[in-house]
């Protein structure tokens, strides 16, 4: 019995979602069924020999490297425990201020996320660092913790961003200068999120307490501490944004001087070594799982001319580009529930990237506001990625709580993702000028 | 002590044994990924400032760097799926009770066991045909089959680890280390 590439697609797409459900590996689901449903129209044979060529061809393409080296340098400073010096630099500023703890948290997060890359690393590392404080100065818990996970999701946004970087080795973007129009969107992250708190504090003078008032001496040791993240980021995206550096390069200068800054001022053990190496090896081998199943279900996604005829689907609809537009970032504000930011970007934007480019988007803008929306679902409800790390951190707290100190977050959000709409230039600029 | 009681011991006893060689097995294949992703850097940043600094080249360092990635790659999905830290979509998982869990944990690590072995055969042969081209690096013009092997000796050892743990997951559950969520994005 034949089947037509349409129903091989369709049989493709339910296996592939029911095994996601009952836990297979996205990266490994994705390979079968690419594999099982090209073997389907094609052959066998040359299934089974795209499977052993694509996987070798992905694991030995030295662009893909600069995802084990981010991963890498932002394992060394998690451990030699730059983010606590972050912390206390920025609350000695502005710790005294009402909800001053709040904007330490977001500043830190901000540091701590140019150099770590990570949404989940940051929102786990700062439940361990700001949360004791904030509780220690009788902030509440909603607040608290609402403050971490939106601190958190800045980490997908500065450069080395992990997602931006496996969005543009997808879609065979510049990562530089994606990593590039991901930073004035990120600094207005930080500065709507400080409003955000500032307006909290001011309508609500009761809800957020103060913390003594830092003396000048206690700020510039705070400042001198945070030498080493600094320079470390200028140096790194410094050398990337000037062409001193390939992507790849940056990532392993930046591992390579993380490293020897932490050692050098004694911040890393040899266990700590260890263990950044193994989190950096096992996460780059999971990402790599995910890129290979991707990669391998492009092919199958080829043959059945899937992305063609969701193009031509969606274009036909009549809804306009913004029409379009709207209607993605809600798909993707439901898949959030679903899965995580990484498994959403790979599965999809092989599908969706020609919708985009058929409508005249800018790729690389188009990569900043599909992270901007999955790191959204990150943090909203019912089901957010960051939440259930801080959760897992946090264990006095309950996820309704975190909800209801996420929600002004959210609305932020939303208002930044529609000014990225209405002046892409705040995204297209900085990457334009490279 | 009573018979019974000492037959207990004794295979408690042997139980910590086969645990301890099995688990020192499965450090030793992490610890070995872990040193070639520090291997990776160690040649990017080397490379980097000899160039900037010395205008010195290594030979052959973009290959060796692109080749020692693929071993990393390939041993750390070892490392990965038997810790069980691979992307995955936790919704019906998270809702379902202790036996349906482990039903679906199974299940999972079954379909794992078969696409990494289909992988691995199918790795083999590209394995095979990069011996028979007799593809060479740029500079030295050494043979990349060398590499290209201890690579698929990656994905033989990720094989035996996913053996490994779904025999445990079937049959002795207690013994599987909890590892936990670890960011990937």
């Amino acid at each position: 019995m034949e089947f037509s590439p349409d129903a091989v697609a369709i049989i493709g797409f339910v296996v592939l979602f029911l095994l996601m459900l009952l836990r297979v590996p996205v990266g490994m689901a994705m390979g079968l069924v690419g594999v099982s449903g090209f073997g389907c129209l094609v052959g066998g044979a040359p299934a089974l020999k795209m499977l052993g060529q694509t996987s070798m061809r992905i694991v030995t393409d030295y662009t893909f490297g600069v995802i084990p080296m981010f991963l890498l340098m932002g394992a060394f400073v998690s451990r030699s425990g730059m983010s606590g010096e972050l912390f206390r630099a920025a609350n000695t500023f502005v710790g005294h201020r009402r909800g001053g703890l709040g904007i330490a948290t977001i500043a830190a997060c901000a540091g701590f996320a140019a150099i770590s890359g990570s949404s989940v690393a940051t929102a786990a590392t700062f439940s361990t660092v700001a949360y004791p404080e904030m509780r220690r100065f009788a902030y509440p818990q909603s607040f608290a913790t609402g403050v971490i996970a939106a601190g958190g999701t800045l980490g997908a946004m500065f450069p080395p961003s992990i997602v931006l970087a496996v969005y543009g080795l997808i879609t065979q973007q510049d990562i530089g200068k994606l990593f590039m129009a991901g930073v004035l969107p990120g600094l207005l992250a930080v500065s709507m999120y400080m409003a955000t708190i500032a307006v909290i504090g001011a309508a609500r003078p009761g809800f957020l307490p103060t913390a003594p008032r830092a003396s000048w001496a206690e700020r510039l040791h705070g400042a001198r501490e945070i030498w080493a993240p600094l320079a470390l980021f200028v140096f790194v995206i410094g050398g990337l944004y000037g062409g001193l550096f390939t992507p790849t390069e940056a990532g392993g200068v930046g591992a390579g001087g993380a490293f020897l800054l932490s050692v050098a001022r004694r911040r890393l053990s040899r266990a700590d070594t260890l263990a950044a190496l193994l989190q950096a090896t096992r996460t780059a081998a999971a990402v790599f799982t995910v890129l290979i199943g991707a990669i391998l279900f492009g092919y199958f996604l080829a043959v059945t001319q899937t992305p063609q005829r969701v193009t031509e689907f969606i274009t036909g609809l009549g809804l306009g580009r913004y029409g379009v537009l709207a209607v993605l970032m809600l798909m993707y504000l439901a898949l959030g529930c679903l899965m995580d930011a990484m498994a959403m970007i790979i599965l999809t934007v092989p599908i969706i990237f020609p919708v985009v480019t058929a409508l005249g988007f800018d790729p690389v803008w188009f990569g900043v506001i599909i992270v901007m929306t999955v790191e959204l679902g990150l943090i909203h409800p019912p089901v957010g990625m960051n939440v259930f790390v801080i959760k897992t951190v946090v264990k006095d707290v309950s996820f309704a709580t975190i909800f209801v100190g996420v929600l002004p977050f959210v609305a932020t959000d939303i208002i930044r993702l529609v000014a990225l709409i209405l002046f892409p230039a705040i995204a297209t600029w900085l990457p334009g000028r490279m | 002590m009573s018979d019974l009681e000492a037959e207990f011991a004794r295979k408690a006893a042997l139980d910590r044994v086969r645990r301890n060689w099995m688990d020192r097995f499965i450090d030793g294949i992490e610890l070995l990924a872990a040193a070639f992703i520090a291997i990776v850097a160690l040649d990017i940043f080397v490379s980097v400032l000899l160039r900037y600094f010395f205008n010195v080249s290594i030979p052959d360092s973009y290959d060796f760097g692109k080749l020692l990635l693929g071993i990393l790659i390939f041993w750390g999905i070892a490392a990965t799926s038997y810790r069980g830290t691979h992307i995955t979509v936790d919704l019906v998982w998270a809702a379902a009770g202790p036996r349906s869990k482990r039903a679906i944990d199974v299940f999972a690590t079954l379909v794992l066991l078969f696409v990494v072995s289909v992988q691995t055969a199918m790795l083999f042969d590209k394995v095979r045909l990069t011996r028979a081209d007799n593809v060479l690096t740029f500079d030295l013009r050494l043979p990349t089959w060398p590499f290209a092997l201890v690579a698929w000796l990656g994905d033989v050892s990720a094989v035996l680890l996913i053996a490994v743990r779904t025999w445990r997951l079937i049959f002795r559950p207690d013994s599987l280390q909890s590892d936990a969520i670890e960011a990937v994005e």
